[in-house]
């Protein structure tokens, strides 16, 4: 029988992934967006179950606008990506160092 | 079949909306009307839109209840505290939009720009009359990716692209954090309604402390990114220097007032059974951030990136306010915000003024010698940094006082010593540009981008500072009474 705990295990490690995904990734910036992605769907996978769970419906219209917006987002942080490769010519993470101090 | 019913109070629930769908139906009428004016009149659509964000201000203001009024089945809430909020949010805009007419004049698609602005007030306005997480996460990233846009809005200029793409990280990485802790509370409680969460954490048995714990864990840290708390402020300076002057002068202060307002209303309504352990979490946080914030800042040699750090600082004394966690500390919060806005824009439009070809005249070494070349600008620039620095009977030092006061009375006076410490480090950074701008020889030949807009600006803003400075009691009983009427 697969339990609330299970889902939620899931979830967290789905989400961890994602995190770790970001801060260890050394090579470009497409590879972030998928773990932001991640990160959002280990979100909707926790919504889903708890909603499930407790039999209330207000999760699942939550996932909702989180997909909604998700795609929004990502469509942002593409259209920054392509403004920012025009400029610089690379989406290597290692080429985003132009601001320091 | 259940007996359809409609209790649905439309007229006065509608009509406690009206700002945000007045600055709506505005904004996008706009982005068609821009089409139709020519390139070289571009300003209409500049002026339209600071007449949008001013009237929005007087719409909050006339639909200010006595009385808190929850509406749209308890997903939206107006009460005095959240239309003071507002008022401030579309007064930061509108005079982030002022300062944008002469810098922004000379890009491409520079009506979007505007339009943007609006739709990121609409955003950050929702923010504030949040009842409900669903309500607060769409405002919020209302506000954020027309934020995201607006940073990367030069399009041609490297340093332009690269604020916005870090910060469009770092933001959606804040948003997944901020949702992984909902779901967590979600899951205690059954609710995203704050007041169910919160009566529902006050009846949650031991069994749940893990879940509460994380979800409590990862709203603070979700918001503490998005109002840049040490350790969450790394995207901050990177940003705030990229991005354009008249943004960064926008983002230092519309965004950071909503999510205060955010804050107060998730801490004070979702989570009074928690107050220890939030407590704990924030004093630790506010440590970190005056301490951040205000040595980082005497390191930096670009004004804005040296701004930046000093916002980080400001937010860290801002928080004695959250942690004080009561009426005065509240009310705080809102005086330090309202003065934070004048004094930031003014410091801003100055260094806007100073500005040419977009990014020259932002290293410190740049205002060298500017009380002889325009003794009226290092004058009013002078008034802004000693209000930054607290210095008594200026705006800034009555800002600190109304935040260290509540913090005291609450009983944590180690940690306003300590915030006494660093504001006195703070008045260092501060001080040193007025030694610049007084006391140093100019070393560029200034030629400033100033119109009659931009120096009306400058002296309106210090007087503000000035006058709260000198008779602070309008504006402290202002925001006292706004807190007591809240929810």
């Amino acid at each position: 029988m697969i339990g609330l705990s299970d889902y939620l295990i899931v979830a967290a490690a789905l989400f961890s992934l994602g995190v770790i995904g970001l801060f260890l990734n050394r090579k470009n910036v497409i590879n972030i967006l998928m773990c932001i992605e991640l990160m959002l769907l280990a979100v909707n996978i926790n919504m889903v179950a708890f909603s499930h769970y407790l039999n209330d419906l207000a999760g699942q219209i939550f996932v909702f606008f989180v997909l909604t917006v998700a795609a929004s987002e990502v469509a942002v942080g593409l259209a920054i990506l392509v403004a920012f490769y025009r400029t610089r010519r690379s989406v290597g993470t290692e080429d985003i160092n132009s601001l320091q101090g | 079949m259940a007996n359809v019913t409609f209790p649905f109070p439309f007229p006065e629930h509608l009509s406690s909306l009206m700002p945000e769908m007045f600055v709506a139906v505005i904004a996008m009428a706009l982005l068609l009307l821009d089409l139709f004016i020519p390139r070289e009149k571009k300003c209409i659509t500049a002026y339209i839109a600071i007449a949008t964000a001013s009237v929005a201000a007087l719409l909050c203001v006339s639909v200010n209840p006595a009385e808190p009024l929850v509406g749209f089945y308890g997903f939206f809430v107006l009460d005095q505290f959240a239309v003071f909020a507002k008022v401030l949010i579309c007064l930061a805009t509108a005079l982030a939009m002022v300062l944008s007419v002469q810098y922004m004049k000379d890009l491409e698609n520079v009506g979007e720009y505007y339009v943007l602005m609006l739709f990121a007030m609409l955003g950050m306005m929702l923010m504030s009359s949040a009842n409900n997480f669903i309500v607060m996460y769409l405002g919020l990233e209302l506000m954020a990716l027309c934020i995201y846009v607006l940073v990367g809005y030069q399009r041609d200029i490297l340093r332009s692209n690269e604020a916005a793409l870090k910060y469009f990280i770092l933001g959606a990485l804040s948003s997944c954090m901020l949702l992984y802790g909902v779901t967590f509370l979600y899951g205690v409680t059954g609710s995203f309604d704050f007041v169910t969460i919160g009566k529902g954490l006050a009846d949650a048995g031991s069994s749940s402390h893990t879940a509460v714990m994380l979800g409590l864990v990862f709203i603070i840290a979700g918001l503490a990114f998005k109002v840049s708390m040490a350790p969450f402020h790394m995207w901050t300076p990177d940003a705030y220097e990229g991005a354009p002057t008249p943004v960064t002068a926008f983002m230092s202060v519309a965004p950071k007032v909503a999510g205060f307002v955010i804050f107060i209303r998730i801490l004070d309504q979702a989570m009074p059974a928690l107050q220890h352990e939030y407590t704990m979490i924030l004093s630790a946080i506010a440590v970190l951030t005056m301490a951040v914030g205000n040595l980082a800042a005497i390191a930096q040699r670009n004004i804005k990136r040296m701004l930046a750090y000093s916002t980080v600082g400001h937010v860290g004394f801002v928080m004695l306010g959250l942690i004080a966690a009561n009426d005065d500390g509240y009310a705080g919060i809102l005086v330090y915000m309202s003065i934070y806005l004048f004094m930031t824009m003014g410091a801003f439009a100055i260094i806007i003024i100073m500005q040419r070809e977009g990014i020259q005249g932002e290293l410190l070494d740049d205002f060298s010698g500017l009380s002889k070349a325009r003794p009226g600008y290092a004058l009013a620039m002078g008034l802004m940094l000693f209000s930054l620095a607290g210095i008594p009977f200026l705006g800034g030092f009555w800002a600190k006082y109304a935040v260290f006061i509540a913090a005291v009375e609450a009983g944590h006076v180690y940690l306003v010593l300590y915030a006494l410490l660093f504001s006195a480090v703070g008045a260092f950074y501060y001080i040193r540009l007025v030694k610049y701008i007084y006391f140093d020889d100019a070393r560029v030949q200034f030629n400033f981008s100033e119109s009659r807009l931009m120096q009306l600006t400058v002296v309106l803003m210090a007087i503000a500072v000035v006058a709260l400075g000198v008779y602070p009691d309008p504006l402290m009983d202002l925001c006292k009474s706004a807190v007591a009427a809240m929810i």
